[in-house]
């Protein structure tokens, strides 16, 4: 079985290259969603040990937005994108700005709030795996999304347990997006993607991108 | 004054009195206290999953419900525990993600762990005092060796004792 120490700096590379062109297909994806301008940064990707994943992400109180899905076929992996509530909520603004005109239909609740977010999270994260995908030519199936608000550390929590039922590592993606037209009037809205691949998907993953 | 215990993933903490324990950010994985409360010490627990069959990376005993709880045990009986006086309280095993899918059936690992931990308890013969398991919320757990209380934050519903 693969383990972290012993990933070496090729491999290493060529998984950040794959978080790379994920996060680039998943920010085409949301500009496409959104209509406007997306910029973004040259992705930070980093394999970690789940045990350490909390202290990655920083205030373990903080409040934060995460939508999970669930990838079937030879690729398989569990990935979720997490945002802070500002962030999400930012997200969600846009989506509904875009889709009505910046005229949202007065006060929606929560629920809807909610649905809109998990949509959002749901065409980055399969935009993500999409690119992944036909990078190393495979197929795969993508589960229903679910979203959860709550505590940063027990949604990293939950990802440690399902992923620690398979392995210790989980590749992370995090970007900041850049979203609107004009200087001034960019907003920034920072979004992490955690791919936790099978161990079996890992080993695919390293052998077709020849670095195994 | 009380110390500090910060209990992490996985880990496993047994202290003497006066000490306090605490996990932050409960998800799916249980917090398990164990306390001798005449001879003053508690052992708690972040339990990851319920079982290590078939895992072979079982260095973190901690992780799973059925190494974990008779490693707190045994090593409250080392500090001068006696088992017959030990009582136990849990919480967490929350399932927060809902997918209407069957093949998620690792998502239930909350009320598998809660489930676990239980049987656990009851095989080695630690009654299980108090528990606030379930729900779709994440829980951060503060055990006081002054008040042998479990304190309970979850947002948007504050603080519970048990």
């Amino acid at each position: 079985m693969l383990d972290l120490s012993s990933f070496n700096h090729l491999q290493l590379d060529a998984i950040r290259e794959v978080g790379n062109i994920g996060t680039g297909n998943a920010a085409t994806a949301l500009s496409e969603l959104l209509s406007c301008m997306i910029e973004m940064d040259v992705p930070k990707a980093d394999l970690v040990s789940v045990y350490s994943l909390s202290e990655y992400y920083g205030d373990p109180d903080a409040l934060v937005a995460a939508v999970f899905v669930r990838s079937l076929g030879e690729f398989g992996c569990s990935l979720i994108f997490l945002q802070n509530e500002e962030d999400a909520a930012l997200m969600v603004d846009l989506l509904l700005q875009a889709q009505f005109g910046g005229s949202p239909p007065g006060e929606l609740q929560q629920d809807m709030l909610d649905s809109a977010l998990t949509e959002v999270g749901n065409i980055i994260l399969s935009s993500f795996l999409n690119a992944i995908n036909m990078l190393i030519g495979t197929r795969h199936q993508i589960s229903v999304p679910g979203v959860a608000r709550d505590m940063l550390a027990s949604i990293l929590d939950v990802v440690a347990a399902i992923f620690g039922q398979m392995g210790d590592m989980a590749l992370v993606v995090n970007t900041e997006l850049r979203v609107g037209g004009a200087e001034e009037n960019k907003r920034r809205i920072t979004g992490n993607i955690i791919m936790l691949p099978d161990p079996s998907a890992l080993e695919l993953l390293l052998r077709k991108l020849q670095v195994l | 004054m009380e110390n500090a215990y910060h209990v992490g993933m996985a880990d496993l903490i047994v202290v003497s009195a006066p000490a306090k324990l605490i996990t932050l950010g409960l998800g799916s994985c249980i917090g398990l206290v164990i306390f001798d409360s005449a001879a003053k010490i508690a052992g708690m627990a972040h339990i990851m999953l319920p079982d290590s069959r078939g895992n072979k990376t079982a260095e973190k005993i901690g992780k799973f419900a059925d190494t974990a709880v008779p490693t707190v045990i045994e090593e409250m009986i080392k500090k001068g525990a006696a088992k017959a006086r030990m009582k136990a309280k849990i919480a967490g095993g929350a399932q927060m993600f809902a997918l209407a899918d069957a093949s998620t059936d690792f998502l239930s690992v909350g009320s598998r762990n809660v489930k676990e931990t239980t049987a656990m308890l009851t095989r080695a013969g630690v009654p299980l005092v108090a528990s606030d398991t379930g729900g779709n919320k994440g829980r951060t757990v503060e055990f006081s060796t002054t008040t042998w209380m479990l304190t309970i934050k979850t947002l948007g519903k504050g603080k519970t004792e048990i």
